[in-house]
């Protein structure tokens, strides 16, 4: 301009505060179309040299609608923004790119850090839980680090049905117990087709995580929390004292025609609580220190945290410790180049007992007989006779187990980002993951009686050495351009390189020395005869091409297409590349000029979706054969001899399992953003389910050594489902404020073909009974359906036996089986669906008050329709039982639901639904009390906000279920919710702080 | 400055357009080998071999303890009627076509089988020195594990000279048992012809091994003559002899004796899990045979499964020093003892354990009940010898060497000789098989195969027992084309 030295330099200046007068730092204000700008102080003050009064200053802050004031003659303007509820401008993850809530045409949910702190989680799957409708999570283990199992709008797959996991753009591995939920700003969720930009990855939906950045603020933060908590489990099993458990033994021997064998029943009194022996009270604490802020050119964020939990069962002995470190910086190198970067530091520390399995701690202590002892007069351990070889003393079992894994992680990333021009960007960024695992488990001599199967005669010691490694480049072209004011283009092109590789030392060696952890190293083992140290290795690459175009008229009509091209390594060089594509469109209605101008109406949308999506997680290499089997052969007497032999089968044939999604959604808010709703409708079926292990014929010689069934595609199921969600937030009375989110969501699981419909697929094993195969995936049932014979009561007379199918093979009091094809017997071909493992209804309510500066909140969520199997107990006759045994069948009329105790040969064992439990629940997630000590006192030492508060996690669980969790499950499609004493969840009573500067 | 902008673009545009997309994806997985490339050595045919001598260990524990079980030598046992079911209802001869037992029986076989199979499929590719010796020793281990399955099944699906791949077993349908024995006998032969008397290493496949086990097929098929040809060739050629003491033949260092014509091969240098039985190096049954809850000298104790019954006992004649060997009476036992001995009384306890499997000290490695070293004597020269007097006196032979034969026997169990002829020496033969090889096996398909077993096992049809039921989930898994066999 030549015309510089004469225009006017004034000099604007104001303060800004919120709608309650409470100031505002770091608030933008911008020359509108211009890059002048500065951010208001910590007291809400700005000054800004204008040299043109007909300008614009726009003001603008997260959380709040933005403000534009026109200069004019002022030389102060004061701004009171308002908050902005609906948050319809809310920048909104959606892959590779964001867009903002109101031009969202996906299936997308997001929570923020507020929400996720409030619940103290230990993992991120506790902050989904009961806060995304669509959104289940399932306990696979209450045990520290146990894995929780997250499942998007049902169970699309055999296999693995994990959603895939974004960490700041970036693939996470499976390890995601390595993730600090407090360093997470938000996790977005993509429920439907849109899921499709990650393509063949996408089909178990997308959750996206984002880490704290470097903040544009005026004055860098730094905010430190803690918490410590004790936990106690939050459920037993009710079971027989040693009077009733020598009651009923006895009786069972007697109608087994044996001798009973307790005599002196009435000295026994109540015996060992073992679960009171088992369950301890354990600590949970964390610690976590972040520090970040901006300089004009850099944002930066660093941190630390710190969590240690104990178990409830075994204390030291099942323990989890987790270091995080983490660093993020931004910074502008150039005018138009931008780098930002990313380093994460991992240290993951895990202790484990079995759990979970026959033989494991809680299925011991569940077991053993409470007339047993935890110790004999001479403080040694019992040793459990009499009661089977697969049942030991849990005390003993706890102090001889020894197992350690300790990860290590390294994660880093950096991007630059380049504007070419107005509205077009290029980026490439690079990431990569190191991880170190290194497990150590340690075997003692050890005798827990006569014959016990965990019984060591030696004692010895296995290590493994684990690494992994994977990289991942990506390219992204964007462009973004408003034609003619109403037409919003935007476009996004890119290319993604992964490439993920991995291996693993095995050794082990037998006479540690002392006998003793201490020693536990194969360099101090003596004996390593005949001993084959082990190796794997495995890499798998991926290349993708994807698209994605956005268009909006007028913010009003909005539509969005997107197509994704993925080859992967993974399958047979013929079916390696697929093409995954999504379409959506949204209509915002309430923008319509014929739409009536509603006073407490304030939004609407409609949105639509459709598209594929690919699942390929299955073992690399399945499309050929590798000589991975066992072959063994002794020779010359005691000559061990070594060959090769046919591992997994092949199957070259083998390509991803296909998910078309069909999402219809309406958005709307009332009340000025008080009342929020969104509702979804939306039907996918899977194709080509991938199971990843499949049953094959004995032909195939699946069942040599180290043989198994190959992976396969077989079948198709459909998950069909509604969501609702309602938000209210408002302040209700003076300084009280609340807010309140219920959710819901119904989901319809059913297989609809099967390859060859004449056979399902099956698996799992009911082991009380010595069933196989209770669980199917067939034409017609929920995926992973129980399988079995279903009851009607218990015989009462002999005449009612022998008027049954039963005749000759029952006795009165035991079970009535349902002959379900009128054959006049009870046989396989009776059994019948008997019960689900997917549930139908997730609900999910919370609720918060903050009144002046106390806060309260709590979260409730809730599932029913799925169903448990009861295989926890074992059959032998000396073995404890629930208590519901005293109702048992004695004799007519006693019992019509509690079979007859015997030890003789008896169908009550059989699989049936007198062993499949409904899992419906309610539980108390949390609760918590805050209070945020006033300014004035905290001001005293320079802080800006201080609160404390207690919580309670896991307060209680509403449930018929008589088992320890009914939200267990080992997340599988088939055999998911098979109990064998899945770990309860823990109720941790805590206290904790957030302390800012 | 502002040209490194556009260096810095060149980065994607260069991954964008140089498309090494096939290289980066064609990566084969390192360190491994696959299945179509292996064969171009002697040592991979050792190594393949290896593996189809692999699942004898298996079948034969799997066998011997389910036909003893199914035999009227002894009971299920176990700790209480529901303890191990498939074996509680073939006791009872109740079975079903659900039974893990006999699942394990169809499907170790064929996976031996397919072992084999997976040889002979590549027997072209590599020449070597001693190829043909490595595809005797395969044909002798496939007419095993047919031999087993056609004694277990009848009528059988037989997969030949090829892998059966996921998806094919439906294409095999059964074959007459007719066909199987034909197809074992090709086998047997080539082998016999082509083995070494003495095996490279103790515990694989010898021209003895060959000839004694198509001895017993031509046997199985009442085919005498044939029967008495292979099985007096066994003898004449002079490398076996009973081995004198025979309350010891069992243990472990009389193992691969002058007695032990085919020997499967255990030891206890490696653990084992109960998930994968097959996976042992040890005889399974061993453990399973043990006595219950045993504390105590000698022994070890076990599940107490496979436990003898009386009438096995009262079918030695007194003085019969077999039956030592054979029978272990544990309250007598345990009150010669100076030492406190204890022990279990299990299910069906009849108070006598299998002496010739049980669980001994100091042979076993973790998991002792599952990892005991005790060989298994499948083929012994007493049964050549037995086997051979059957055939010639049930084929209207030499009756006089027939009955020389049955008191060589006989004279080693330090009884007196007998002298009988026509079928009087045939119930003689019969009689002298159950003693000898009480808790070894046989006494099932010997009653099958002579006509017997209706008159001595209770519950045992006829028309229907004679063999097992094929797992149903095998038949399903097969794409039902196989029919059940009859009145299952």
């Amino acid at each position: 301009m030549f015309s510089y030295g004469l225009v006017a330099q004034t000099v604007i200046k104001g303060k800004v505060t919120d709608d309650t007068g409470e100031e505002l730092p770091g608030v933008n204000v911008v020359v509108k179309g211009t890059s002048n700008g500065t951010v208001t102080d910590i007291f809400g003050d700005y000054s800004l040299e204008v040299n043109d009064p007909s300008a614009t200053l726009v003001f603008s802050f997260v959380g709040f609608e933005s403000q534009e004031v026109i200069i004019g003659s002022q030389s102060v303007i004061n701004v009171e923004l308002v908050t902005d509820v609906v948050s319809l401008q809310e920048v909104v993850v959606i892959g590779y790119g964001t867009t903002t809530e109101k031009e969202l045409t996906a299936a997308v949910s997001t929570i923020k850090s507020e929400d996720i702190t409030k619940l103290n989680p230990a993992r991120i799957e506790n902050v989904l839980q009961g806060q995304i409708s669509g959104v289940q999570i399932t306990s696979g283990s209450g045990s520290p680090g146990g894995g929780q199992n997250i499942r998007i709008r049902g169970i699309n797959s055999n296999g693995d049905n994990r959603p895939l996991i974004i960490v700041d753009g970036v693939r996470y591995g499976d390890d995601i117990n390595t993730i600090d939920p407090n360093n997470i700003e938000s996790i977005t969720v993509l429920k439907d087709a849109s899921a499709a930009i990650y393509g063949v990855l996408g089909a178990n939906g997308v959750v996206i995580v984002t880490t704290k950045s470097g903040k544009s603020v005026f004055k860098p933060e730094l905010s430190i929390s803690g918490y410590y908590g004790i936990q106690e489990t939050e459920r037993k099993i009710d079971l027989l004292n040693a009077t009733e458990y020598a009651l009923l033994t006895n009786e069972a021997f007697a109608a087994g025609g044996q001798a009973p064998i307790f005599t002196d029943v009435a000295s026994l009194r109540e015996g060992t609580d073992w679960q009171d022996e088992v369950f301890e009270s354990a600590p949970i604490q964390n610690y976590t220190l972040n520090y970040r802020g901006s300089t004009e050119n850099t944002t930066y964020s660093a941190g630390a945290s710190y969590f240690n939990q104990e178990g409830i069962v075994g204390g030291s002995k099942s323990e989890f410790d987790r270091v995080n470190v983490n660093l993020n910086v931004g910074h502008q190198l150039y005018d138009k180049l931008k780098m930002r970067t990313n380093l994460n530091y991992i240290k993951v520390d895990r202790k484990t007992l079995p759990e979970n399995v026959i033989g494991s701690v809680l299925f011991n202590a569940i077991n053993i007989a409470p007339t047993e002892t935890v110790f004999d007069a001479d403080g040694n351990f019992t040793t459990a006779d009499n009661l089977g070889i697969e049942i030991i003393n849990p005390i003993a079992q706890i102090a001889n187990t020894f197992n350690d894994t300790e990860t290590q992680r390294l994660t880093g990333l950096v991007g630059l980002t380049y504007e070419v021009i107005e509205g077009l960007e290029v980026e490439s960024s690079l990431n990569f993951n190191y991880a170190d695992v290194f497990t150590r488990s340690f075997q003692p001599e050890i005798s827990y009686g006569v014959d016990k199967v965990f019984n060591a005669e030696v004692s010895s010691v296995s290590q493994s050495q684990q690494n992994f490694i994977s990289y991942n480049i990506d390219n992204i072209i964007r462009y973004n351009r408003t034609f003619n004011e109403v037409h919003d283009v935007n476009f996004t092109l890119g290319n993604s390189v992964y490439k993920t590789i991995g291996q693993s030392l095995f050794v082990s060696g037998r006479e540690i020395p002392n006998n003793s952890f201490e020693f536990a190293d194969v360099r101090l083992a003596t004996d390593f005869d005949d001993i084959i140290p082990g190796s794997s290795s495995f890499d798998t690459r991926q290349w993708s091409y994807f698209g994605r175009v956005e268009y909006n008229y007028e913010s009003k009509y909005l539509f969005s297409g997107l197509v994704r091209r993925d080859a992967t390594s993974i399958f047979a060089p013929e079916n390696q590349v697929g093409y995954f594509f999504s379409l959506s469109g949204g209509w915002v209605f309430s923008d319509e000029s014929f739409f009536p101008s509603l006073d407490f109406f304030d939004f609407g949308k409609l949105r639509v979706s459709y598209g594929e999506l690919g699942n390929d997680r299955v073992p690399a290499f399945g499309f050929i054969s590798q000589l991975d089997g066992e072959a063994e052969a002794i020779f010359d007497g005691e000559e061990l001899v070594l060959g090769r032999a046919i591992g997994r089968l092949p199957n070259p044939e083998l390509q991803w399992e296909t998910t078309r999604q069909f999402d219809i959604g309406l958005d709307l808010d009332f009340f000025e953003g008080k009342i929020g709703i969104v509702t979804d409708f939306y039907t996918k079926t899977t194709e080509d389910l991938l199971i990843p292990v499949v049953p094959a014929s004995g032909l195939t010689g699946t069942s040599a050594p180290g043989g198994s069934g190959p992976s396969v595609n077989a079948g198709e199921v459909r998950n069909r489902g509604f969501e609702f969600s309602i938000t209210y937030n408002d302040e209700i009375l003076k300084d009280l404020r609340l807010n309140v989110n219920f959710n819901y969501a119904r989901n319809d699981n059913e297989t609809i073909s099967v390859n060859d419909d004449e056979v399902p697929v099956f698996a799992g094993t009911f082991s009380v009974g010595g069933t196989d195969d209770i669980s199917r995936f067939q034409k017609g049932l929920p995926l992973g359906a129980y399988w079995g014979l279903a009851t009607e009561g218990v015989f009462q007379t002999a005449e009612e036996v022998a008027a049954s199918a039963q005749a000759g093979n029952a006795q009165p009091g035991d079970l009535r089986f349902v002959d379900q094809n009128n054959d006049g017997q009870i046989d396989d071909d009776d059994r019948t669906f008997i019960g689900s493992p997917i549930p139908e209804n997730i609900f999910g309510f919370s609720l918060g008050l903050n009144y002046k500066n106390f806060d309260l909140s709590t979260l409730w969520e809730a599932q029913t329709g799925h169903s448990l199997v009861r295989n926890y107990e074992r059959t032998l006759p000396r073995v404890n039982r629930r208590d519901d045994a005293i109702e048992r069948w004695t004799g007519p009329g006693t019992s019509n639901t509690f079979p007859r105790l015997t030890t003789g040969e008896t169908t009550n064992n059989l699989f049936s639904d007198f062993f499949i439990e409904d899992g419906d629940y309610l539980r108390i997630r949390n609760i918590q009390l805050g209070y945020s000590l006033p300014s004035e006192v905290i001001e005293k030492i320079g802080a800006t906000k201080l609160r404390v508060y207690a919580t309670v996690n896991n307060v209680f669980t509403f449930t018929d279920y008589q088992g320890y969790d009914p939200s267990a499950s080992n997340g599988g499609g088939l055999n998911g919710t098979n109990d064998q004493g899945f770990y309860p969840l823990a109720r941790t009573y805590m206290f904790g702080f957030n302390l800012t500067f | 400055m502002k040209n490194i902008y556009k260096y810095l673009l060149l980065l994607p545009a260069l991954l964008f357009v140089t498309s090494c997309e096939d290289e980066f994806l064609d990566e084969p997985p390192e360190y491994s080998i696959d299945s179509e490339n292996f064969f171009n050595s002697e040592d991979d045919y050792q190594q393949a071999l290896i593996a189809a001598y692999d699942l004898l260990a298996a079948v034969g524990y799997v066998t011997t303890i389910t036909s003893e079980i199914a035999s009227d030598n002894a009971e299920a046992g176990g700790e209480s009627a529901t303890d191990v079911v498939a074996w509680q209802e073939i006791n009872n001869m109740e079975h079903t076509p659900v039974n893990d037992q006999l699942r394990n029986i169809w499907n170790w076989n064929y996976a031996g089988i397919n072992r084999c199979n997976y040889i002979f499929e590549f027997q072209d590719k590599t020449d070597f020195e001693g190829r043909t010796q490595v595809l005797a020793e395969t044909s002798f281990l496939r007419a095993y594990y047919y031999f087993q399955l056609v004694k277990w099944f009848g009528d059988l699906p037989m997969p030949l000279d090829k892998r059966v791949l996921f998806g094919e077993a439906s294409g095999f349908a059964r074959l007459p048992k007719a066909e199987v024995y034909t197809q074992i006998e090709e086998d047997l032969t080539f082998a016999a012809a082509t083995l070494n008397p003495i095996a490279s290493q103790q515990g694989r496949a010898t021209r003895g091994a060959a000839l004694a086990l198509l001895g017993k097929v031509h046997l199985y098929q009442d085919d005498f003559e044939a029967a008495a040809t292979q099985l007096q060739t066994v003898i004449n050629e002079g490398q076996y002899d009973l081995f004198g003491d025979l309350e010891n033949l069992f243990l472990s260092q009389n193992e691969n004796s002058i007695e032990s014509v085919f020997e499967i091969q255990y030891s206890n240098v490696q653990g084992a899990g109960f998930e994968c039985l097959q996976c042992s190096e040890g005889n399974v049954m061993v453990g399973f045979s043990g006595i219950r809850g045993y504390e105590g000298p000698i022994y070890r104790s076990g599940f107490s499964f496979n436990v003898p019954v009386q009438e096995l006992v009262d079918a030695f004649e007194t003085g019969d020093t077999r039956f030592d060997a054979a029978i272990l009476d544990i309250e007598a036992f345990v009150a010669e003892q100076t030492e406190t001995v204890s022990f279990v009384e299990g299910f069906d306890h009849t108070g006598y354990y299998t002496q010739k499997y049980l669980p001994r000290q100091g042979e076993a490695f973790q998991d002792p009940n599952l990892t005991n070293r005790t060989n298994i004597r499948q083929i012994r020269y007493a049964d050549v010898l037995l086997m051979a007097a059957e055939a010639l006196n049930r084929g209207n032979g030499d009756d006089a060497q027939a009955l020389a034969y049955v008191n060589q026997v006989r004279a080693r169990g330090g009884l007196a000789n007998i002298n009988v002829s026509g079928s009087d020496l045939t119930q003689a033969i019969y009689q002298e098989r159950r003693v000898e090889f009480a808790g070894e096996g046989h006494r099932f398909f010997d009653l099958v195969r002579t006509g017997n077993a209706a008159s001595e096992i209770d519950g045992f049809q006829t028309g229907k027992h004679e063999v097992f039921p094929i797992p149903l989930i095998e038949i399903q898994l097969a794409g039902n084309v196989w029919q059940q066999n009859p009145n299952y």
